[in-house]
């Protein structure tokens, strides 16, 4: 056939023009209905598996419930619990379930179903960064509605850790294949999976859930993998909000252009924190003048100012004042190049130019991760330029996420950026997984090791209530005293919302959907 | 001083012009540009057009006229050096080649074909991915992955070249190898391989650009237009200039590239087709679409 050049143009025109309909055809039938929250997401839902660290905490939490709710502030509230009991010596904790519930399969929720859930992960390996894993002795049936877990040492952290998204929410023990494998989504959550694909994922309210059920029928989670296209989707109304870390997250300048559009900007504390972190087995960072003259480079808050447009509070201290025990906020140093200066010419580090010791020039490699921590190369070429000013050669290294992941771990770097795990994880976890030289750095590396401080930290963990936030200020002080790392600011948590939602509350964490407290 | 006026008289004043106010920043960029490239100033962040700014700043607060003026020192000290390096070497490859034909040809041009199937980008972002992202490892990455092209080129003009009855009678003269081929065959080749360069610049500063925009290449604070587009990308709606002005730049480097290449290829070696007869093609074109 003679196909001339008129023909594809045609043909080629006619396609798009097919293809333009349907794209602008389908978004329209969700906004007419009422009671349907549009969100986007990042990225694909994934394997929804409570014991698996894959899918998006977020629609965990929403299928999945926790023995017990973790509420702003870090108050721990009855869910799947009805009520427990901590014995004398903080080892044994007796938990009485919550009548009447149903998991959407229709299987009981009872003292069965959670011996079966929990001796899904623990005591396992992969699952030892839980206290509860780690200190498992036995989990005792007392009678079908009252379940006693018992623990070979003092576990303070095991009701907070019980409120976590995964791998402690409890899944339907018919909700797997013969052999123990995960099969479907099935909680008692006040949400039931309605379909699932890539493109997206839509949950409708369980009709059966034995909380206060949610005013909306549905909510329908749109993949947008680009913050731009998802910016453009907010501003057009296709969808009614986005934010969250982990979920769809916002950047200061996203915020500030999504503002001057007319969206709605709702901020809340955050509950993390931005810290530079020193390699604590590099030479040159186990001396203290170093780790003090890299702390006064830093312009904390103009770094706040202009590149978190204000959404952002500079810090000293490793935890936010919303986290608990996070124990005297310490005063912001001045930036101070003079004092910079001096310290490093006493450390031995001398010379015009870049620095040198000992023939070896004062460079340091910065690894950064745009996916892995946002607005991370920017920062980078803030604190190259601050600290050039004061004869450190900083160069940074840009690498993706799996590569930050397998780097930080093996102390592959001089300096990187780390955000802490925030809420409802600390001020346990951070403390225990990331300083705690005894324990294996995980996949966030390490923020500082010293075997002074170990023991320190372990008061801290262990602690009674009583004692809690002495050992913690404890820990905070040694840390700050000996500038074991430079702490940057504690970022806002912004959530961005369209016309049609009337009212909106940031979630409790960052793991978690805006759906309590929201109405169309 | 021929050449020199020979290039003016096939280019026009236009396109030398363009290139040379290019090589003109890029080599006096330092004494013209108002401000150090790198400095920053957080308090003065993203500003627009000012007298004190004339392009505005970044969101580091960097001086963004500054900044393109050393992106065109990077990219054409980058480009220069590319086409050097690539140049000679693919003009060794391709003399050798060409010159002694027979099985070494062979096996010289079956690895060139080869290197020439896989796209050149392609073939930089795998060196890149493997020596790690620096700028003398893009230098390096883009100088292999053009070798193919120049050695090639050169192997066509040499082979034609040794055939001819001028070099038969220097051989029966008695003039040695190195002679030939230093003397005779290697300007024959350097004509053909500076006219593709000319035109190949245009394309090598994209790559660069290219590169750098992946994170590949030029690594901060160094200024390079290619990462200032992606720096700038989250304020493409507050701040297009950020944006457009790298972008630009780029576009008016690859063209300019582009038509002094084209001017010197034509001037070379010039076209049958006239511009009036051109002229009578599009016409003839255009009734044919309107029929």
């Amino acid at each position: 056939m003679n196909i001339s050049r008129r023909t594809v143009l045609f043909g080629a025109t006619a396609l798009s023009g097919l293809l333009a309909m349907d794209l602008g055809g389908s978004p329209a039938s969700a906004a007419d209905d009422p009671k349907t929250l549009r969100l986007p997401l990042a990225r694909p839902a994934g394997n929804l598996d409570p014991q698996r660290y894959v899918g998006i905490f977020a629609i965990q939490d929403m299928i999945f419930d926790p023995l017990v709710q973790y509420t702003r502030g870090g108050k721990i509230e009855p869910a799947l619990a009805e009520s427990w009991t901590i014995s004398e010596d903080h080892k044994v904790y007796t938990f009485k379930l919550r009548p009447d519930v149903v998991f959407t399969d229709g299987e009981p929720w009872n003292a069965e179903a959670m011996k079966w859930n929990l001796e899904r992960w623990m005591p396992k390996a992969d699952y030892n960064w839980l206290q509860v894993s780690a200190n498992l002795d036995k989990i005792e049936v007392i009678d079908p509605m009252t379940v006693a877990i018992h623990f070979k040492q003092v576990t303070p952290t095991a009701l907070i850790e019980f409120s976590y998204v995964r791998p402690v929410r409890f899944l339907s023990p018919k909700a797997v294949e013969a052999d123990g494998s995960y099969k479907s989504p099935i909680g008692t959550g006040a949400w039931k999976v309605d379909s699932d694909t890539p493109e997206g994922t839509d949950l409708v309210t369980n009709e059966k859930y034995w909380g206060v059920k949610p005013t909306l029928d549905k909510v329908s989670l749109v993949v947008i993998p680009d913050a731009r296209s998802r910016m453009s989707a907010l501003l057009a109304g296709d969808i009614d909000a986005a934010g969250g870390a982990f979920i769809a997250a916002i950047s200061p300048q996203d915020a500030t252009t999504l503002k001057s559009g007319g969206i709605t900007i709702v901020t809340d504390t955050g509950t993390d924190t931005m810290i530079l972190g020193f390699n604590p087995r590099r030479e040159l960072f186990k001396d203290i003048r170093v780790r003090e003259a890299f702390n006064l480079l830093i312009d904390r808050e103009a770094i706040c100012a202009a590149l978190m447009k204000g959404y952002a509070t500079p810090t000293m201290n490793l935890y936010p004042d919303v986290i608990a025990y996070s124990g005297k906020r310490f005063d912001i140093p001045k930036r101070d190049v003079e004092r910079a200066k001096k310290l490093l010419d006493e450390a031995g580090w001398v010379g015009e130019g870049t620095r040198s010791k000992d023939g070896k020039p004062l460079n340091v490699e910065l690894v950064i991760s745009e996916d892995a921590v946002a607005n991370s190369r920017a920062l980078g070429e803030v604190l190259q330029a601050e600290f050039s000013e004061a004869g450190i050669g900083l160069t940074l290294r840009n690498v993706d996420h799996a590569a930050r992941h397998g780097d930080i771990p093996q102390f592959k770097y001089d300096i990187s950026l780390f955000i802490t795990n925030g809420a409802p994880y600390d001020p346990y976890n951070t403390i225990g997984l990331m300083i705690l030289s005894s324990i294996e750095p995980g996949t966030d590396g390490k923020l500082w090791e010293d075997p002074v401080v170990d023991p320190l930290i372990v008061k801290a963990l262990s602690a009674s209530e009583a004692e809690r936030a002495e050992a913690f200020q404890a820990v905070s002080t040694w840390l700050h005293d000996n500038w074991a790392m430079a702490p940057l600011y504690h970022a806002q948590r912004v959530w961005a919302h369209g016309d049609r939602i009337k009212a909106f509350v940031v979630p409790a964490t960052e793991y978690e959907m805006p759906i309590k407290g929201i109405s169309l | 001083m021929k050449a020199i006026k020979d290039l003016y008289k096939a280019v026009g004043l236009p396109i030398c012009l363009l290139i040379g106010f290019f090589i003109f920043i890029a080599v006096f960029g330092k004494y013209v540009s108002p401000y150090d490239p790198n400095a920053q100033n957080l308090l003065k962040a993203s500003q627009t057009f000012s007298a004190e700014h004339w392009f505005g700043t970044d969101n580091l607060g960097r001086d963004t006229l500054s900044r393109l003026v050393a992106g065109a020192r990077t990219t054409l000290f980058g480009v220069t050096l590319v086409l050097l390096m690539a140049g000679s070497v693919g003009m060794v490859i391709g003399t050798i080649s060409g010159y002694f034909g027979g099985w070494l040809d062979e096996i010289l041009m079956r690895i060139i074909d080869f290197g020439l199937s896989v796209p050149s980008l392609v073939v930089a972002l795998a060196i890149v991915g493997v020596f790690g992202p620096d700028f003398w490892n893009m230098i390096l990455a883009l100088a292999i992955a053009w070798v193919p092209i120049y050695a090639r080129l050169t192997r066509g003009v040499v082979a034609a070249a040794v055939n001819q009855p001028y070099i038969e009678s220097l051989r029966v003269l008695g003039a040695s190898r190195t002679r030939i081929i230093v003397k005779h065959l290697t300007p024959a080749a350097l004509g053909s391989v500076l006219i593709y360069a000319s035109a190949d610049a245009g394309v090598l500063a994209l790559n660069i650009a290219n590169l750098s925009f992946l994170g590949l290449g030029v690594q901060p604070p160094q200024a390079e237009w290619g990462q200032m587009l992606v720096a700038a990308l989250p304020y493409l709606e507050e701040a297009p200039r950020l944006v457009i002005l790298p972008g630009l730049s780029l576009t008016i480097m690859v063209i300019g590239f582009n038509l002094l290449g084209e001017a010197i290829a034509l001037a070379k070696n010039p076209r049958p087709m006239s511009k009036r007869r051109l002229f009578q093609r599009r016409r003839e074109f255009l009734k044919e679409i309107a029929a």
